[in-house]
């Protein structure tokens, strides 16, 4: 029985540690599975010629809109109507109003506009749950008269409802600001723009501020809506510069990129974006199809894509990442209308002779690959491609940055300051504590580090976050003198020992470290006191101001050199502690040994002792690094948290861990953001248990050799 | 062994004797020590000082052209350049030509809400005159924190009488204060002893109504019951809310030292006193109080006013809970590694690897237990028990449990080395003479070895322990919030709640520090929680410490 619950528990303990390692990886493994377009659903529906198809939220109803105005809603698991309505007039065109997913911009024959609203109730009849659209005509009933038009782009969001008509050259905005979905729509502010060329395609840009007209010769011209003397011409550039003709285009999500597909099979990504010169127009990312793209279909919620060649195959994109997720030959007609659902599970498209067709797409996360988390990324709205790090935003048309490269710079900051800290005072104490301190003392040196070590890491984050770092930045130049002033004063200090007579100094040198404590606190005192002076001597009053003007160092009051000493003082007692244990190991018979052959203790020490415990140490500092790496409440209270790439000392950063404390309780499960911060997570599993076993090995290695010495 | 000649004592043989590094060396160390010291001294120090009761002086000091009058206490004094003094006031004409250093100081001026900010940076140069007049009075409020000034009158049945003044003034107030406090008692035992009662009776009730249709002809008793217990619920309420009013009705006027009165309400005022008045003793005791104050109340105005015992019952609830997982995992697997297990290569792997868990930060462990733990656990004991309350979770969400296990977790590698450390010091001869004397292999490890392990086994669980109620990193994940409604332990069936998010110690520090809106008033009380935790965890550490030095000697004394 005990023996039973014994290896029970033992087994208990092995499984926790695989469980750890392996639920991290478990939720990360998504990331590692291809997208896909699965096999062609078929619905064969009544005969109606098709002038939209939708599909609900959650993938259960189909809605499709025949050109003779009835809207029907089938049931997508048996393909059975489920509710019909007849919107009493034969329509010409249809679309969902960009960005919102349940509003449809309707145009009539007589050139009308109206718009319907999709809702769909849930209830439970019988306990067996049943879906009913309803539908609704949005804007108060609104029927717009539009007038004779070539064709047509509509936004409808935070700023009210656009509306971009175009007849040959001339373009008519229309605008009601403000509207909200159930408000009349009022009169329209109308303004008309007149094109050097007969417009093949137009779109509003974001926010409405933007209008983006195409020629069908590939010419692009940007106006600018905002102006209070009506649109005027920002840009204006031709899409074709090596001649090959434009066979399809699209705009993204957020509307700041342009999706051109051309008649070699190229696809460009063109980007609009601020810079010095002003508003610019750039291909900014290439995809390569095996034949022209006949038609390209957006998501309605992220910025990835769907393209359908000529050859057909069915491609899905995702810009950001630059991925091509997955391929399918399909058989599409891309005449015909098409649409990704809301939540990118699947395509929709009408088939000739009454059907429709649907596609699953299995494409999660396609934000993340390699690229997208370690090479430069040209976002949106950027003049170049950089490492970014931005999970959120208000914004729902927002592009998420993951570029896990600032967070991986600022933990190796975070780190490497620390250690530089650290290890100086954490070897160099132990090497005394271990081969020259009085015994009387390390008795009680040793508990004290011990102490040191457990000081919990809140409350060093806390002293360094709300104590130090006013202090620091009051006073910076005292506190960078202290550098100095703390070992002249030691060397001073040294030399007037020196003069003591013999015997005291012999025996003295055990209690070194007791002398060196006021010594300590008197250097600080010192360098604190001369501070001011030393600023108006050497910095001319404004020491901060002078390393921005001189050096170009920005100064951020919580920044790399408070964590580097707090994050130190948390690192030093775990070196310490395992350096001291090696130095203090080494076999007693090499030290007697040396200093019977005539060496002092000072030679034995660095050519003996250091030599052979140096495993030991090399040991000690790769656990502090594990240490200084994986510490999460210091840098989350002693630094800015902001992802910077700048190693400047005087300048915060963000770390992985602190990354995770922060993001981890809003992220949505599930999400790419959650796998993403499991996979940091992860990663810092992994290193630091690397690290650790490297240092094990290292130690048990040298433990084998002080048993042969 | 010396590190250098005893005859030679020229600069060059000092240097090759080695002793300008070793002293080098001796400072690396001092500075460790320092740091470690100072580190404890100034939480000691700014934690303590926050509650002993510092002199509040009257201050006239120029601000721009005029001379602002306040009541203030001294918080802190520092010293700015020239430079940056010009940055901050905007002037330097004030200051004589060659004077480079300017002082300041950082007082408490209190009066949040009738004269803000409550804290203010005054130059010393500035300052015209300051006295500490014997009638300031510190009001510390339920509400706005403290009020400083000098009590004018106190109001007797809603108005304001000249007849008290003085010293007479100050009794009154404190036999008003006593009353009150009273009233609030008989509020809360009304509350506690009456409505209470009534509610859970009205709501037994209604459900009873719900449960029986239309036609059932036990309603209309069900329905009398119901109005009777409304009734009684009326009046009790009215009690109260005369009581209430009651409370409400009395006033003190409090002069600032511009001149300008304010009405404080003696039922937003919790203590009153003089502090310029006070005597040493005095002080000893009002000090006291605040300490005690500070353990046992509850956090006021968003954490920043008032005390920390639901952080403390928190983070003791939560340790506890762990101690009661960890010891017997950690203890069984480290038996298992090091009584049972063969000692191979594998054995040698996971006890690395137990090590090496050890050096896996603390975060990681909040990332596995919110996904695993919250989210799969708990998800699944939603949906197992807990249907009815879905979507809203139960179980899967942050919770006390989660947060015990999580750190269970996190410190089961202390406890397992701790105790196969203890393991192997335990002599051979004594298992082989327990097993020569016919002793099972269960009776030799349950009469013989456990017992003889025990004190390394407490060594690893107190260690154990101190790092789980330090650790907060992977609470902000896993159950830790800044306010709990409900402590986790109540009178309600099943009494232990460990489904309910909890306040911690260390997530207190770092949310008062870090998220509140005004740090310079939270500040002290940052302190104080940091040195009550400190405490808490050094304590922890010593006797840990203190047990191993005891072990060792035992242990030598076997002949081990």
């Amino acid at each position: 029985m005990t023996n039973l619950v014994v290896r029970a528990g033992g087994g208990a303990i092995m499984v926790a540690i695989l469980l750890i390692f392996g639920y991290l990886f478990y939720v990360v493994t998504p990331f590692l599975l291809p997208g896909s377009i699965g096999e062609s659903r078929d619905y064969a529906l009544i005969e109606r010629s098709p002038l939209m198809v939708d599909v609900s939220e959650n993938g259960e109803i189909f809605v499709r809109l025949s050109d003779t105005g009835i809207l029907e809603f089938y049931d997508s698991a048996s393909g059975s109507a489920v509710a019909g309505f007849n919107l009493g007039r034969p329509f010409k065109a249809a679309k969902r109003a960009y960005p919102s997913v349940d509003l449809y911009a309707l145009v009539d024959s007589q050139d009308q506009m109206l718009f319907v609203q999709i809702q769909y109730q849930v209830a439970f009849v019988d306990n067996v749950r049943t879906i009913t659209p309803k539908i609704s005509f949005a804007f108060d009933n609104a029927i717009l008269a539009l007038g004779d038009h070539d064709h047509w782009d509509i936004q409808w969001g935070d700023t009210g409802l656009s509306l971009a008509l175009v007849k040959n050259q001339q373009v008519t905005i229309q605008s009601f600001p403000n509207l909200k979905r159930d408000q009349p729509p009022g009169a329209a502010q109308s303004t008309q723009i007149t094109l050097p060329w007969p417009a093949g395609q137009v779109y509003l840009g974001p926010r409405n501020e933007w209008l983006l007209a195409l020629s069908d010769g590939g010419e692009a011209e940007i106006y600018d809506l905002r102006g209070v003397d009506g649109p005027s011409l920002v840009l204006s550039k031709d899409l074709t510069p090596d001649g090959v003709d434009i066979s399809s285009t699209l705009s993204l999500l957020g509307r700041y990129s342009l999706i051109a597909g051309y008649d070699d099979g190229r696809l460009l990504q063109w980007m609009m974006f601020n810079s010095e010169q002003g508003l610019q127009l750039e291909p900014i990312r290439q995809f390569d199809l095996a034949s022209p793209a006949t038609r390209l279909i957006p998501e309605p919620r992220r910025k990835g894509f769907a393209a359908l060649d000529q050859s057909g195959t069915l491609t899905l994109l995702y810009p950001t990442s630059g991925q091509v997720i997955a391929e399918r030959r399909v058989d599409l007609d891309p005449t015909l209308p098409m649409v990704i659902s809301p939540r990118s599970d699947l395509l929709l498209a009408a088939g000739g002779d009454g059907k429709v067709v649907a596609h699953p797409l299995e494409n999660d996360h396609p934000e993340i690959s390699f690229s997208s988390l370690w090479q430069e990324v040209w976002y949106e709205g950027y003049d170049r491609p950089v490492f970014s790090w931005q999970s959120s935003s208000a914004d729902t048309d927002f592009e998420p940055k993951f570029s896990l490269v600032p967070l991986a710079f600022g933990t190796i900051k975070a780190a490497f300051y620390a250690l530089l800290f650290a290890i100086p005072l954490a070897i160099g104490g132990a090497l005394y504590t271990a081969y020259f301190m009085a015994p009387e003392m390390r008795a009680w040196v040793k508990p004290g580090v011990e102490i040191m070590a457990a000081l919990p890491t809140v409350i060093l984050g806390f002293i360094g976050g709300l104590w130090l770092a006013p202090i620091i930045e009051n006073n910076l130049t005292g506190f960078l003198s202290l550098f100095i002033i703390l070992p002249i004063n030691l060397a001073l200090f040294a030399l007037l020992w020196r003069l003591a007579p013999t015997d005291i100094r012999v025996r003295s040198t055990g209690w070194y470290a007791l002398l060196a404590i006021p010594l300590v606190a008197l250097s600080i005192a010192l360098a604190m006191q001369s501070g001011p002076w030393l600023e108006a001597l050497i910095f001319g009053g404004d020491s901060r101001d002078w390393f921005r003007r001189v050096l170009g160092l920005d100064y951020d009051q919580r920044n790399a050199l408070v964590v580097g000493i707090i994050m130190g003082l948390a690192v030093i007692p775990t070196i310490f502690a395992i350096a001291e244990d090696a130095v203090y190991s080494v076999p007693g018979h090499l030290v007697r040994g040396s200093l019977a052959l005539g060496a002092t203790r000072w030679q034995t020490l660095v050519r003996v002792v250091l030599l052979t415990a140096s495993p030991g140490i090399f040991s000690a500092v790769m656990i502090g690094m594990g240490r200084a790496v994986g510490e999460t409440m210091i840098v989350l209270m002693a630094t800015g948290n902001t992802p910077l790439m700048d190693f400047n000392i005087f300048e915060g950063m963000r770390t992985f861990a602190a990354n995770i404390a922060v993001e981890l309780p809003e992220s949505e499960v599930g999400s790419s953001h959650y796998r993403l911060l499991f996979l940091t997570a992860l990663v810092l599993f992994v290193f630091t248990f690397v690290l650790n076993s490297i240092a094990e090995l290292v130690r048990q290695h040298l433990r084998g050799r002080y048993g042969n010495l | 062994m010396e590190i250098y000649s005893r005859r030679d004592r020229s600069m060059k043989a000092w240097f090759a004797s080695g002793d300008p590094w070793v002293w080098l060396q001796a400072g690396a160390i001092g500075i460790s020590i320092t740091a470690v010291l100072g580190v404890l001294l100034l939480i000691a120090v700014q934690g303590l000082s926050h509650f002993w009761p510092h002199p509040v002086e009257r201050i006239e000091y120029l601000e721009g052209e005029n001379v602002t009058k306040v009541f203030g206490m001294l918080v802190e004094r520092d010293q700015i350049s020239r430079q940056q003094y010009l940055e901050s006031s905007g002037i330097t004409s004030d200051l004589p030509e060659g004077v480079d250093i300017v002082t300041r100081r950082l007082i408490k001026t209190a009066n949040r809400r009738s004269n803000p900010p409550d804290f203010r940076w005054v130059f010393e140069h500035r300052i015209q005159h300051t006295s500490e007049p014997p009638d300031v009075l510190v009001l510390e409020r339920l509400e706005w924190g403290n009020a400083y000034g000098t009590p004018q009158a106190l109001s007797v049945n809603g108005r304001f009488t000249e007849a008290i003044t003085g010293e007479r003034l100050m009794v009154a107030l404190a036999q008003e204060l006593r009353h009150i406090e009273a009233l609030r008692q008989q509020i809360e035992t009304l509350q506690r002893e009456q409505i209470q009662p009534l509610l859970l009776k009205q709501e037994r009730l209604r459900e009873n109504l719900r449960a029986t249709d239309s036609a059932d002809l036990s309603r209309t008793g069900v329905q009398e019951q119901l109005v009777e217990v409304q009734r009684a619920y009326q009046a009790f309420n009215l009690q109260i809310t005369n009581l209430e009013r009651e409370i409400a009705q009395e006033r003190l006027a409090l002069q600032d030292p511009q001149g300008r009165v304010q009405y404080e309400p003696l039922s937003g005022i919790i203590r009153a006193w003089q502090p310029n008045q006070f005597s040493t003793l005095d002080k000893v005791l009002h000090f006291a109080g605040n300490l005690l104050g500070f353990v046992l109340d509850d956090p006021r105005e968003a954490n920043t006013e008032g005390g920390v015992f639901p952080a403390i019952f928190g983070t003791v609830l939560m340790v506890l809970i762990m101690a009661l997982i960890v010891t017997p995992f950690g203890v069984i697997a480290a038996i298992y590694l090091h009584e049972y297990a063969h000692q191979g290569v594998l054995v040698k792997t996971v006890r690395v690897a137990v090590n090496n868990l050890a050096g896996v930060p603390s975060i990681v462990y909040g990332v596995f237990g919110l996904g695993f733990f919250v989210y799969f656990l708990g998800g699944s004991i939603d949906a197992l028990f807990f249907q009815d309350a879905l979507p809203a979770p139960t179980f899967g969400t942050p919770g006390l449990i989660w947060a015990s296990l999580t750190l269970a977790l996190l410190t089961v590698p202390i406890v397992i080395v701790s105790t196969e450390e203890g393991l192997s010091r335990i002599p051979r001869n004594l298992r082989e003479g327990s097993m020569a004397l016919g002793a099972t292999k269960a009776e030799t490890l349950f009469k013989v070895i456990l017992p003889m392990a025990s004190p390394a086994i407490l060594t690893g669980v107190i260690l154990a322990v101190s790092r789980a109620a330090g650790e907060v990193a992977p609470l902000m994940l896993v159950g830790v919030v800044k306010l709990a409604p409900t402590l986790a332990i109540d009178g309600n069936f099943p009494y232990l709640h460990l489904e309910r998010k909890f306040m911690h110690l260390g997530f207190h520090i770092y949310d008062v520090g870090f998220q509140s809106p005004n740090v310079e008033a939270a500040r002290p009380l940052v302190y104080a929680t940091a040195l009550l935790l400190i405490t808490i965890i050094v304590g922890l550490n010593l006797t840990a410490i203190s047990l191993r030095n005891r072990l060792e000697r035992y242990y030598r004394g076997l002949g081990a």
